[in-house]
């Protein structure tokens, strides 16, 4: 009886060895289908993709898989939906460029892609590009978010594009008397607007009503939310060949203290400082906001009954308007949305592309948009839809006035490091942490700069 | 010749009737060989069974715990980054690089961001032990005494204990929350005990939104413990203790606590170890950038690594990490070696 379990023991312990050598997998997984074709050939029938998207409305996967199921009909390749989080997408795809073990097609952020190309985990699709029309069906700027800064390759195409906007109540702008049309119009009218709402409704059917709020530290999209004001002002995040950051300039420092000197002057709620995006957008649906700056997804919400966070005086009463100008006379916004990219360990990089070039179809642009909120990527569709009706209108106009950030592999991080200085900076404002004034709020931009210059000094060697 | 005392014959006795040792059988080097062969083969002999036992565990903890132990050493010394960190141990080799940034690079960003969070895990790892040993002890006292419901009442006090740390840090972040939160709800709104509501997600008060929730959860297993340790004591100590005269609080001081000792030696060691290494509750309630208040040293590692693809430094913060703890269990062995002994 012992030594049966001694052999039984023995074989536990070769079978953990196995176990953990399998889990290493094997490095000739990685090449041995990195190899693509720009050839159109015949699509493997049954053979199946599997496509990372991220949480783009509230049913991604479901309407995603609504979306394929015509390429699954065309063509006969199955599409696995499979839905990461935006919390740990980033890890998650560069993990996967790394290791070779990941989908044939992943959603990412545009301003990830430069840093998942560098990776080298990614196809280069410029042979490709000509099927969908190539750049020419983009607008530059979205064009360009496929790019990585100085290598002559196209590693994403554009899947759909969102930009920031302001939200308002409509019928709180009513009761404060307040004319919709100039009410965000410029810095001035912006802040104006707010005070009128504080001063005068407090409440908006008995329930307290915050004039402003916007999310903190804990937003992964903080530095989207900040840059806007920074841009009106003259500033940038990166000196214009992308070397050195200019984050502490006086033109940043200006943005930075106008939206800080909302909190001070108690027009942005600051208990939304302690929120993250998704709770703070739950705030507005909600009726606690009277004005909010978001993306067009919540506009596609709207007429969503299965999206339940909306109050219904909430619901009716959505107003969108374009960005307010700054000092520079310009109301810039971000101008963002998700590309697709295909991993070079795909063992089906013809059905791949192909469902890509399903994706970016322009009915199925439309269709997909509709279904998210979000905008199409591809210029024909983009401006359909903006031309929906006003409140589309007010997002097509941001998309035109959009910025992005430099397609460098390191942005990513300096963008972390922006958003850590930034949420310090805005709690300072709201009275946490060290005092706000005038030199701290350059001491933390001049932290910021210092760590990006770091990040950006970064080399191979 | 003087009359032998009763003690020199004991000692002739002793001497002389000891039976002389029986001959080796063979006491050359070939011979002691061969003895100590046959000692091992028979030790193996009745021992396999046992090392066949934990050698799954052994190999598991090899593979799991050392290897990447080392992994993480030799990474320390690499110069990982955007651009290297996919060659993973191919990256260029950097040397003390990584060390020197951030313990004595004062330009560099890292440094007093290494420095503020280290100086947030011991200001975390004190109040969060101190608070769960102290509370569990007295809670233990308290469970202990006979009343009515007493199972009822321990099991209920256990409940924190079986919630998973990412439950406790949702469910205390929405406690927080300043304006809806039912913290501030009742602090302000039903006892008035403060007048303005507190900001506990942000500033200062952050750390102490992550220390209470983890004493919470910590508390009902040092009581558990506690609880175990008093009701193995003798109770004659105390009424022989009581009949002496002495009232509650000696009986504590004098032979509660020192007969605890072990147990609350084994505790501090694990709960500041256990502290030290607390990733979950900041990083599910605050974020990756739980802010300069509660930045703790794993959520620094964690971001510096997989945020910003700062391996090389986060492998050097993570081995600077373990060094401290080494030091601690060293410091620790030290001042309760005695009580080891004592309960071996």
């Amino acid at each position: 009886m012992r030594s049966k379990l001694t052999v039984v023991a023995w074989i536990a312990t070769a079978a953990v060895g196995l176990i953990v050598a399998a889990c290493g997998g094997s490095s000739g997984d990685k090449t041995t289908s990195s190899a693509q074709s720009s050839q159109p050939a015949a699509l493997q029938k049954g053979s199946t993709i599997r496509l990372w998207v991220m949480n783009n409305g509230p049913q991604p996967v479901q309407d995603t898989k609504r979306i394929v199921q015509g390429f699954e009909r065309q063509t006969g390749v199955n599409v696995d939906v499979e839905l990461v989080g935006w919390d740990v997408q980033f890890d998650r795809i560069r993990n996967a460029a790394v290791s070779g073990g990941g989908p044939d097609v992943t959603q990412a952020g545009t301003t990830q892609v430069p840093f998942f190309a560098a990776l080298n985990g990614f196809s280069d699709l410029n042979g490709r590009i000509k099927d969908i029309g190539g750049k020419g069906a983009y607008a530059p700027g979205i064009w360009q978010t496929t790019q990585l800064a100085g290598q002559n390759g196209t590693f994403a195409i554009p899947w759909f594009t969102e930009a920031r906007a302001i939200y308002y109540r409509k019928d709180v702008l009513e009761k404060a008397g307040i004319d919709p049309a100039t009410a965000f119009k410029d810095w001035d009218s912006f802040q104006q607007t707010l005070q009128t709402i504080k001063d005068k409704v407090p409440t908006i059917d008995g329930k307290p009503i915050a004039p402003f709020g916007s999310p903190g530290k804990k937003a992964f999209d903080l530095v989207h939310h900040v840059m806007p004001f920074v841009w009106d002002a003259g500033g940038a995040e990166l000196s214009s060949d992308d070397k050195k950051s200019t984050i502490d300039s006086p033109q940043a420092e200006e943005g930075v203290n106008f939206m800080a000197g909302l909190i001070q002057k108690g027009l942005y709620d600051k208990s939304m400082l302690e929120r993250d995006g998704t709770q703070v957008e739950n705030q507005f649906k909600g009726g606690r906001l009277a004005v909010w700056i978001g993306g067009p997804w919540v506009l596609g919400s709207v007429g969503r009954t299965d999206d339940t966070t909306w109050v219904s005086d909430a619901r009716k009463n959505v107003g969108v308007a374009p960005m307010p100008a700054g000092p520079s006379g310009k109301g810039f916004t971000f101008v963002g949305g998700s590309n697709l990219m295909m991993l070079k360990s795909t063992k089906h990089p013809n059905e791949a592309w192909a469902l890509m070039k399903y994706l970016s179809g322009d009915a199925v642009q439309k269709e997909y948009a509709n279904l998210m909120g979000m905008f199409p990527a591809r210029l024909v569709p983009q401006k359909q839809v903006g031309e929906t009706d006003p409140d589309h209108r007010a997002f097509y106009s941001a998309i035109q006035q959009g910025r992005t950030y430099a397609p460098i592999p390191q942005w990513a991080q300096i963008e972390n490091a922006y958003k850590n200085r930034l949420g310090a900076i805005l709690d300072s404002a709201a009275g946490q942490g060290k005092p706000y004034n005038q030199s701290s709020l350059a001491a933390q931009l001049h932290d910021a700069a210092q760590e990006a210059d770091s990040l950006l000094s970064q080399t191979t060697g | 010749m003087s009359t032998p005392t009763l003690t020199d014959i004991d000692v002739e006795v002793t001497v002389t009737d000891r039976p002389d040792p029986p001959p080796p059988r063979g006491s050359g080097p070939i011979a002691r060989r061969r003895r100590r062969g046959r000692a091992r083969r028979r030790t193996w002999r009745t021992s396999r069974f046992a090392y066949a036992l934990i050698a799954p565990a052994v190999v598991f903890m090899v593979l799991v715990h050392l290897l990447p132990a080392i992994g993480g050493l030799i990474l320390s010394f690499k110069n990982l980054n955007t651009f290297t960190f996919s060659q993973l141990y191919g990256a260029p080799w950097a040397g003390l690089q990584n060390y020197r940034a951030i313990l004595f690079d004062g330009s560099n960003p890292l440094h007093s961001g290494f420095f503020g969070a280290v100086e947030n895990t011991v200001v975390y790892t004190f109040w969060t032990v101190g608070l769960t040993l102290s509370g569990g002890l007295a809670v233990a006292l308290l469970v202990k005494r006979p009343m009515r419901g007493q199972k009822v009442v321990r099991a209920l006090m256990l409940t924190p204990w079986i919630v998973p740390s990412y439950v406790v840090a949702v469910l205390w972040g929405f406690m927080w929350q300043s304006d809806v939160g039912i913290v501030n709800k009742v602090l302000v709104d039903y006892t008035h005990v403060l007048s303005d509501r507190p900001v506990w997600l942000l500033g200062p008060h952050t750390m102490w939104a992550i220390i209470i929730p983890s004493v919470w959860r910590g508390l009902p297993f040092a009581m558990l413990i506690f609880l175990a340790g008093l009701q193995a004591m003798p109770k004659d100590l105390y009424d022989a203790a009581a009949i002496d005269g002495a009232g509650a609080f000696r009986r504590f001081r004098y032979i509660t606590l020192p007969l605890m000792r072990p147990l609350i030696a084994i505790q501090l060691l694990f709960g500041v170890i256990y502290s030290a290494y607390q990733f979950a509750i900041p990083y599910v309630m605050l974020g990756s950038n739980p802010g300069p208040d509660a930045d703790l040293m794993m959520t620094l590692i964690v971001r510096q690594s997989f945020s910003n693809n700062l391996f090389g430094f986060g492998a050097a913060a993570s081995t600077l990490l373990m060094l401290g703890m080494l030091v601690w269990v060293a410091v620790w062995y030290r001042a309760f070696r005695r009580d080891l002994e004592a309960t071996s």
